[in-house]
């Protein structure tokens, strides 16, 4: 559960009486992050201000703040002050700032609370600057000094502390997995069909959202639906099966590590051929492309998102489907951190044409989506909620103006935000996963 | 911080509609966030038997119970608690037991 406060301090105490201790352990963990491409890019900006309207908070409030190219400035302020000899003998004629309370608070404010990690700007930013990426680093330095906002940090720890960032026991794993399993033997009408737990040598080794086991598991009896229909060989692991890693939104990479580390290890010890990652985005983004950075090593094996599996299976005829079992209008989100930040884009909409009939793109889609808003933790920092429902107006727009009764996405953190927008803005819709939907469609 | 009252008493909520003060729950604040939370006029035994389970749970281990242990101790079945609480378990059912918000994608 989120703790409010760090040794009996409320975050906001602690951020109204930092110390000077504290502003310097955020300047080295700060000086440690620049390396030559963070450095490239620092002072790239040429203040064109393509980005502004590429970004979902500044469409949606035009709060100067909300401007990517600010967000970088506040940055950019920080690291001329004290990194750059001209830049700190010049601060008026240059602007650069001291790394002071009152600019911690506004890197607080602008770099946790008005920004997803969604990556858009950069794809519009005529200097190519990698945007999120030095926002996440200034997020790490943060995080060095326990800055970072309460919910997001505590999930965090619960999954370094418990093993999963939910915190579910082993035991209560295990029982949920056995209960899902004679659910899909009912369901399939075999007794032999089974959600295989700790099996060595499988081809596959899956992972979930915890949230699945926790709260919403009808994902997991899809998946084991499709893997059943596939005749696939497949294990779960009764230790690490958490796929989710928000030290990629903290910007701790050393708990980001850790965290990729146990499926890389479960993996080695469970013998099995390639790592599969569950429908979830940031999910995805880290295990796939960041943890080899995070662990400094190659992984030497294939990591790949169900996505990918999935349409395996239809391309070899490993499934069949009939979509006239999914006649509803559907329509696809795209999360940014599997497609824009990924490379999964086609995958789904394959999937989708052959399980639905009625499949429509919302506008714009695929690396041109807007995020949801609940990306980059903001579903985990309660303070900013009423910022995250606003920004997501526009999606809501975009479903709205599909016409869908259901929307289809690969990622549980959207899924949630989704819900969140489909109450807010009365948008009375389905949503689901791409397994979901599959399975509906599955002639087993 | 919003807040929402009852019988002229104002009960702090978090800016996601949690109860900022879990201690502070009783039945009658579940039946009021029931209304403002999730558009529920009124509360059946089987919602009660949801939030009494979870608020049980919590008070024993500081920790949501999963839906599996709802689904296995109230006997109900698991969409039938999705109809429930149109919000799911967490943002439904938790919120009214007056548990704070989980930690994960919730």
């Amino acid at each position: 559960m989120a703790k409010t406060s760090e040794n009996g301090q409320s975050y906001d105490d602690r951020l109204d009486n930092l110390s000077v201790e504290d502003c310097l352990i955020i300047k080295n963990e700060f000086k440690k992050r620049i390396n030559y491409d963070f450095a490239a890019f620092l002072n790239t900006c040429v203040h064109c201000g393509l980005c502004a309207d590429t970004c979902h908070y500044y469409i949606v409030d035009k709060n100067p703040k909300n401007i990517p190219a600010n967000k970088l400035g506040l940055i950019n302020k920080v690291f001329n002050r004290h990194f750059d000899l001209f830049a700190k003998i010049t601060p008026t004629l240059t602007g650069s700032k001291k790394l002071s309370r009152d600019m911690v608070k506004e890197w607080v404010d602008s770099l946790f609370g008005r920004c997803t990690l969604c990556g858009r700007c950069a794809l519009n930013c005529t200097m190519g600057i990698n945007i999120p990426y030095i926002i996440r680093a200034a997020r790490g330095a943060l995080a060095a000094a326990r800055l970072v906002p309460p919910g997001l940090q505590s999930t965090v720890d619960t999954a370094i502390e418990k093993g999963n960032n939910m915190g579910i026991a082993r035991d209560d794993w295990l029982e949920t997995i056995e209960w899902l399993e004679e659910e899909l033997q009912d369901d399939v009408n075999d007794p032999d069909a089974s959600l295989p737990l700790d099996k060595n040598g499988t081809r596959l080794l899956y992972t979930i959202n915890p949230r699945e086991a926790m709260f919403f598991p009808l994902s997991i009896s899809a998946a084991g639906k499709i893997f059943y229909a596939a005749g696939e060989s497949w294990t779960f692991s009764s230790d690490n099966f958490d796929v989710t890693n928000y030290g990629l939104y903290s910007g701790d990479d050393s708990a980001a590590g850790l965290m990729s580390e146990r499926l890389v290890d479960s993996r080695r010890e469970l013998g099995c051929e390639a790592l599969i990652l569950a429908e979830c985005g940031h999910g995805f983004n880290s295990n796939r492309w960041e943890a080899p950075e995070w662990l400094e090593k190659k992984y030497g094996f294939p990591v790949k998102s169900i996505l990918q599996v999935i349409a395996e299976y239809i391309k070899e005829g490993r499934i069949r489907l009939d979509a006239s079992r999914n006649k509803k209008r559907v329509t696809l989100h795209d999360p940014c951190n599997l497609v824009r930040l990924g490379g999964i884009v086609e995958e789904q909409r394959y999937i989708l044409k052959q399980s639905v009939t009625d499949f429509v793109e919302m506008t714009p889609n695929r690396e041109k989506n807007y995020c949801c808003g609940g990306g980059g933790g903001q579903l985990a920092m309660t303070r900013y909620a009423d910022r995250r429902l606003e920004t997501g107006r526009l999606k809501a727009e975009q479903i709205k103006a599909t016409g869908a009764k259901i929307v289809v996405t690969p990622c549980h953190n959207c899924i949630d935000q989704l819900m969140e927008l489909n109450k807010h803005y009365k948008l009375e819709i389905e949503i689901k996963t791409v397994a979901e939907i599959v399975a509906d469609a599955l002639v087993i | 911080m919003p807040e929402i009252e009852i019988n002229g008493n104002k009960i702090e909520l978090n800016e996601e509609g949690f109860m900022a003060n879990p201690k502070e729950w009783n039945e009658e604040i579940a039946k009021a966030l029931g209304k403002a939370e999730e558009g529920l006029d009124e509360l059946t035994k089987d919602h009660w038997a949801v939030i009494n389970y979870i608020r049980g749970y919590y008070l024993e281990k500081e920790l949501a119970p999963m839906v599996r242990k709802i689904c296995k101790h109230t006997g109900l079945k698991l969409k039938y608690i999705f109809e429930l609480f149109p919000s799911g378990p967490a943002k439904g059912a938790c919120k009214l037991a007056g548990l704070p918000k989980p930690d994960g994608c919730v």
